[in-house]
């Protein structure tokens, strides 16, 4: 045989997950940004959502009007147009802060990127608490108000404990959307994990599937461990033959 | 003598159209049973809910030891406090155990300290029997534990009177002697009590009155031995026939 002979297929791919493997240093500093920002932006949208849920049950007609607004239009809003909004209409400055003589840099496009899938991820927490805190049997409540405990003594010790506990398989599912979500924030010029992949199979067009793969395992274990994670804390809390009363 | 430890003036109470409760008055003597019986929606449970607030009357007033309770300057949960509720299911806290639930009142509104609220959780518990259950959840304990559960986180809070809605009525049958034989023992040591309920043999053995109940007001009343003995309507006598046929 002559000519001009292409490695075998085998080989070929041998060279792509090579190529996968010299740059997985890059792949994993994305890695780092995405879980950065999903653990950032669950936070907030757990600070923020948590209480708008309960207003949206428990609040008086303003309070609960003016919630129920920005949620429908956190919701309806494509993520994109709320980021890009973020970091363009409202510009975060970028922010050093130093906790016991570690400081760090936070771009504004992080923040932006934080402020925007945090709140959105608020506005649907919201729904998820809401939901929850309403699962509640009345009764619960009108026993607690029974024994002369205030409106809020009686949310914060008797409804909230048993609505965080139904809160948890619609949160894990939150947690995992923004983990993947995380990755549109290419719109404001932050290389994670996905955008990073796209980078790189730019670069070689071969490796798509394979660098995809990679990023797709990567994904696989951050969602596994949180959900299993989840899983543990709802265990530990479970009460102890069901919820009955 | 004239000092009721609980008076009732004229209330009355409608849900839209509906009139549950039409000028409703009595009044209760420190010791007093007092049991409410009547048909369902005859207006038993409002006239209940009515006097904690938990519902709200449309007219008349009512007086917990010579204090208004009605009227909207009143400190619903100073109210609350004094009067404690026992509810046809329980309404146990799902997420804590027989003694978090007996102690919670006394830590959050009695502002006790943990040791002496469990103290006191642990001598209620130990007073409806159930000393042996204080660490156990209300899904695990029976109907008549959760009830007596129900009835310790009341007493727990000291209360000057007693409020029951339909304490059995969610219980089988062979669970409702336990949580009777309890309100015996609350009736021995002189808890004032205002009871609904369909257990015409607690009823007659523990009343000091009882008032029949229907269509929203008090069609008699008077000492037990006077209403199944001689009840001066035919209504009473009626619904007093069925009662007793269907629980004998």
């Amino acid at each position: 045989m002559t000519g001009v002979e292409l490695p075998p297929i085998a080989l070929q791919q041998a060279s792509d997950w090579a190529f996968v493997w010299e740059n997985s240093g890059y792949l994993f500093a994305g890695t780092a940004l995405t879980i950065a920002l999903t653990v950032a932006s669950v936070l907030l949208g757990f600070f923020v959502g948590f209480p708008a849920g309960v207003v949206e049950v428990y609040g008086g007609r303003a309070s609960r009007g003016l919630v129920e607004t920005v949620g429908v239009v956190l919701r309806g809003t494509p993520i994109v147009v709320i980021l890009i909004f973020m970091y363009f209409v409202f510009p975060t400055p970028d922010l050093t802060i130093g906790v016991l003589g570690v400081t760090a840099s936070l771009s504004g496009a992080f923040l932006a990127g934080v402020l925007g899938l945090g709140l959105r991820s608020a506005a649907y927490q919201s729904q998820i608490f809401r939901g929850a805190l309403q699962s509640v049997d009345e009764g619960q409540m009108e026993a607690a108000r029974s024994i002369g405990m205030d409106k809020l003594a009686s949310i914060r010790h008797v409804v909230v404990p048993q609505a965080l506990r139904r809160s948890v398989p619609g949160f894990q599912n939150e947690v995992t959307i923004v983990l993947k979500d995380t990755s549109v924030v290419f719109a404001i010029g932050l290389a994670e994990l996905l955008t990073r992949s796209y980078d790189l199979f730019v670069v070689r067009t071969t490796a798509v599937l394979e660098i995809l793969l990679f990023a797709s395992a990567i994904y696989f274990v951050l969602t596994f461990t949180t959900n299993r994670a989840l899983d543990l804390v709802s265990a530990r809390y479970a009460i102890p033959g069901g919820e009955s009363a | 003598m004239s000092d009721p430890l609980l008076r009732v003036e004229r209330v009355s109470k409608s849900y839209g159209d509906e009139q549950v409760l039409r000028e409703i008055s009595f009044e209760m003597d420190r010791g007093d049973v007092t049991v409410l019986i009547g048909p369902s929606g005859s207006g038993k449970s409002t006239m209940l809910r009515c006097v904690n607030r938990l519902t709200e009357v449309d007219s008349g007033e009512i007086y917990l030891d010579g204090e208004r309770v009605t009227g909207p300057d009143v400190d619903v949960n100073e109210l609350r406090r004094q009067v404690g509720m026992v509810f046809q299911d329980f309404n146990l806290f799902a997420h804590l155990t027989a003694r978090g639930n007996v102690m919670l009142g006394p830590r959050q509104v009695l502002g006790l300290s943990k040791e002496e609220a469990r103290r006191r959780a642990d001598e209620q518990l130990a007073l409806v029997g159930l000393a042996d259950q204080a660490d156990s959840y209300p899904a695990e304990l029976s109907g008549g534990q959760k009830q007596r559960v129900g009835i310790a986180r009341a007493l727990a809070m000291e209360p000057k009177l007693m409020l029951f809605d339909e304490p059995t009525s969610a219980l089988d049958p062979e669970l409702i002697g336990e949580v009777l034989e309890v309100m015996r023992d609350l009736v021995e040591r002189g808890m004032t009590m205002l009871v609904v309920t369909h257990e015409m043999s607690f009823a007659r053995s523990v009343a000091s009155e009882i008032m029949f109940l229907d269509g929203g007001r008090i069609v008699e009343r008077g000492p037990p031995e006077q209403l199944f003995e001689r009840p001066e309507h035919d209504r009473t006598a009626t619904f007093l026939r069925r009662i007793t046929q269907l629980h004998s």
